[in-house]
């Protein structure tokens, strides 16, 4: 009986740890992209946040426009997801000491999804059918915002979102990305890169990959299953760069020897490392291990904090959409809210807190809402769908942008090459982008 | 064949960490009936606790251990006194210790945010270190990790076969009751035994903040892999733990070197499988408190 009893503990536990080690999925949030399709990792309940409205300069006035949204507070994604709390918190506060939104104050109605899209999905629909706000903002996390566009979609309702990844998947109507990729990442980001490489003068003739499983790194890397147009593999092909490695890794990846071990075997003159968060300085350290780097290396969408605390990362490039440096903060406002989001970040405890690209999607999600509204006159959903898809939106960070109708309401791919120089980050590529004095810098 | 080779060795020394990791879990479940899951965010509190110390006061990550080890020892004794309270049972322990589990991963949230969190390479001389034998590289925190489950794995066995606190932990895993009945006090034993294991747990959080960029997810990665070390080991079994984590980590980094690393997570779990099908008892089933 008492060996029963045993076994069954045995049997409970062990279904509990596979689930566990299911749901984990990622191996963490990703400080500047997009990760997410995974279950719940943190069974805490969701809470509800509400930002006041302030009064200290222009009063709005009237009954408070509710703007709802869920973000992954909790869960492997709440190392992004505390960004865009922080971003949007900094964002309603100033709109509110301007004046509100239509002369209203604006309160945001943030719930935790808990890095889940099914929670996510519940709470959108909870936030249209029970609480009745006016407007929504997207979660962050491409599993979650696919999730939650279905329910906007449903019930009609403007749909911006911040760093989604999977662009070919998205086709409301009212959806308004501001990740400003484009539609095919999967061959504008790569060959940004691979031009990047070829303007040093001295490209790379062989070229190895390591690819996250998850589906963003997979799409960039692959292409979109079903279809012939390839991605960074392919791309790379094209150009006559020699293939010597191609591996994929399962995201819940924990131990990177062997990963190294193959990289050092295969010894490309570029590796590009389609990964995020910190699967980047987990290979970098694996192969210092076993004393090897590459003369070149590429991460897709890392946390751009650890990296820089990498030994051995000097050189990595990524791709961005905004750096806290000229030509990007040539604009005065952009430095007061750049420095006001450094603040928040600082505050939200954030080790890194410059503003690169999740932030700059961020603040460009709430502006889309905001100007949507205004432009329109009122909330009515259909009109400020119409006006975005009529007049595109004038954003802080990216300047004017224009959503394509017959691309998905995308619109060009906007990224920047950066790369690690003395220790920060600088973009690189193109020249007219690039930070003053930097460029980039490879040597096989 | 060097390539197989690495992916061996790397096998082999983080079969050491695993194993250093399923240690408590395995001593904790079998000798206590305390099915440990707070086990988990004790060994991640202590590698914020080794990061927080290293970057505030500057020291070297590995000294810390005089600290976080004595305090986490402590902290166990502290829990297990607390679990003779609230009579915790093996099937409440798993409820109890969850709920431990998503307390304390709260508690890092709030201190150190969701972001990642990693030693600086200034501060942190350890991390790319390595030891040459040819071609073959054995990364030095990873073979310290080894080192330190096998000295424990060594040490445990002498002590519970050899020691009459062994005997007595032995006795008391077997039959409470008829152990209090000749004299022990089982009590005092599982609160040594409790500290012990969230010590283990410690030294296992000191590596983990020397080699990994930390997050309050992490720990959630480990729970497939480390259950997997306790139950092919054998529970209670430390000698056990450290074969099971060896073996666990050499198949994966061979099958990851031989078909791709998204082959090494399939292996694992066949193997896991397989084990509880052909010899649920786990690998070794001499010396085993349970």
């Amino acid at each position: 009986m008492r060996s029963h009893r045993r076994w069954s503990y045995l049997a409970i536990v062990t279904v509990l740890a596979l689930i566990v080690a299911a749901c984990a999925g990622d191996e963490g949030g990703d400080t500047t992209a997009p990760p997410g399709t995974d279950g719940p990792t943190d069974t805490s309940e969701p809470s509800t946040e509400t930002t006041e409205p302030s009064t200290e300069t222009t009063e709005p006035s009237g009954e408070p426009i509710r703007i709802g949204g869920t973000l992954a507070l909790t869960g492997f994604l709440a190392a992004t997801g505390v960004i865009h709390q922080a971003v949007g918190e900094v964002f309603v506060e100033r709109l509110n000491e301007q004046g509100g939104l239509l002369g209203r104050p604006v309160e945001w109605v943030l719930l935790d999804d808990e890095s889940a899209p099914d929670q996510s999905a519940a709470a959108y629909e909870r936030l249209i059918t029970e609480n009745e706000v006016d407007l929504v903002i997207g979660p962050y996390g491409t599993g979650n915002i696919t999730a939650a566009m279905a329910v906007a979609e449903r019930y009609g309702y403007v749909f911006p979102h911040h760093t989604a990844s999977l662009t070919y998947a998205y086709n409301y109507a009212c959806h308004f990305s501001s990740w400003s990729t484009g539609l095919h990442p999967n061959l504008t980001n790569p060959n940004l890169v691979y031009d990047a490489l070829e303007s040093s003068g001295t490209p790379p003739e062989t070229i190895g990959f390591v690819v996250n499983e998850f589906p963003g790194t997979m799409f960039i890397s692959y292409g979109q299953d079903g279809t012939d147009e390839g991605g960074a593999v392919a791309e790379a092909v094209k150009r006559g760069w020699d293939v010597v490695l191609d591996i994929t890794f399962p995201t819940a990846t924990t131990d990177w020897a062997p990963i190294a071990a193959q990289i050092r075997d295969a010894d490309p003159d570029f590796l590009y490392i389609a990964g995020l968060g910190v699967d980047a300085p987990n290979i970098i350290t694996a192969m210092q291990a076993i004393d090897y780097l590459p003369a070149g290396m590429f991460s897709q969408w890392p946390a751009p904090g650890p990296l820089l605390n990498t030994e051995g990362a000097d050189g990595m490039m990524s791709v961005t959409i905004f750096e806290e440096h000229p030509p990007f903060t040539d604009d005065p406002e952009v430095v007061e809210v750049a420095g006001l989001i450094n603040e928040a970040l600082a505050a939200a405890g954030i080790p890194y807190t410059k503003v690169e690209t999740q932030a700059a999607a961020s603040w460009t999600a709430w502006e889309y809402l905001q100007q949507a509204a205004e432009g329109a006159g009122s909330l009515d959903q259909q009109a400020m769908c119409d006006w975005l898809l009529e007049n595109g939106a004038d954003t802080l960070f990216h300047g004017d942008i224009q959503f394509f109708a017959d691309e998905q309401n995308y619109y060009v791919d906007l990224s920047k090459v950066k790369q690690i120089q003395d220790g920060d980050w600088w973009v690189v590529y193109p020249e007219e982008f690039a930070a003053p004095g930097r460029s980039v810098i490879y040597s096989p | 064949m060097e390539l197989l080779a690495q992916g061996i060795a790397s096998g082999v020394l983080i079969g050491g960490l695993y194993a250093l990791m399923a240690l408590g879990l395995s001593l904790s479940w079998g000798a206590l009936k305390i099915i440990n899951l707070a086990h988990f965010s004790f060994i991640l509190l202590s590698a914020y606790l080794v990061y927080q110390l290293t970057v505030s006061y500057e020291v070297d990550p590995l000294l810390t251990t005089i600290i976080v080890v004595p305090l986490f020892f402590v902290v166990g004794a502290l829990m297990q006194v607390l679990f003779h309270l609230a009579n915790v049972d093996e099937f409440k322990s798993l409820i109890v210790s969850f709920g431990i589990f998503i307390i304390l991963q709260s508690l890092m949230r709030t201190i150190w945010s969701a972001d990642f969190r990693r030693i600086g390479s200034d501060l942190n001389p350890y991390e790319t270190e390595s030891i040459f034998i040819g071609n073959i590289a054995l990364p030095l925190p990873q073979l310290v990790a080894f080192g330190a489950a096998v000295l424990i794995a060594a040490a445990m066995s002498l002590l519970l076969s050899r020691s009459y606190f062994g005997k007595a932990v032995r006795a008391v895993a077997q039959d409470a009751d008829m152990a209090r009945a000749f004299g022990i006090d089982s009590r005092r034993v599982a609160v040594i035994l409790s500290g012990l294991t969230t010590a283990f747990s410690a030294l296992a959080g000191v590596f983990i903040a020397v080699g990994q960029t930390l997050f309050p997810g992490l720990a959630v990665s480990w729970f497939g892999i480390v259950f997997s070390v306790v139950i092919l080991g054998g529970l209670g079994h430390t000698v056990g733990a450290l074969t099971a984590g060896v073996t666990v980590g050499v198949a994966a980094g061979a099958s990851a070197v031989i078909w791709g690393p998204l082959a090494a997570p399939l292996v694992t779990f066949v193997i896991l499988i397989a084990a509880l099908l052909f010899r649920p008892e786990g690998l070794i089933t001499s010396r085993s408190v349970a």
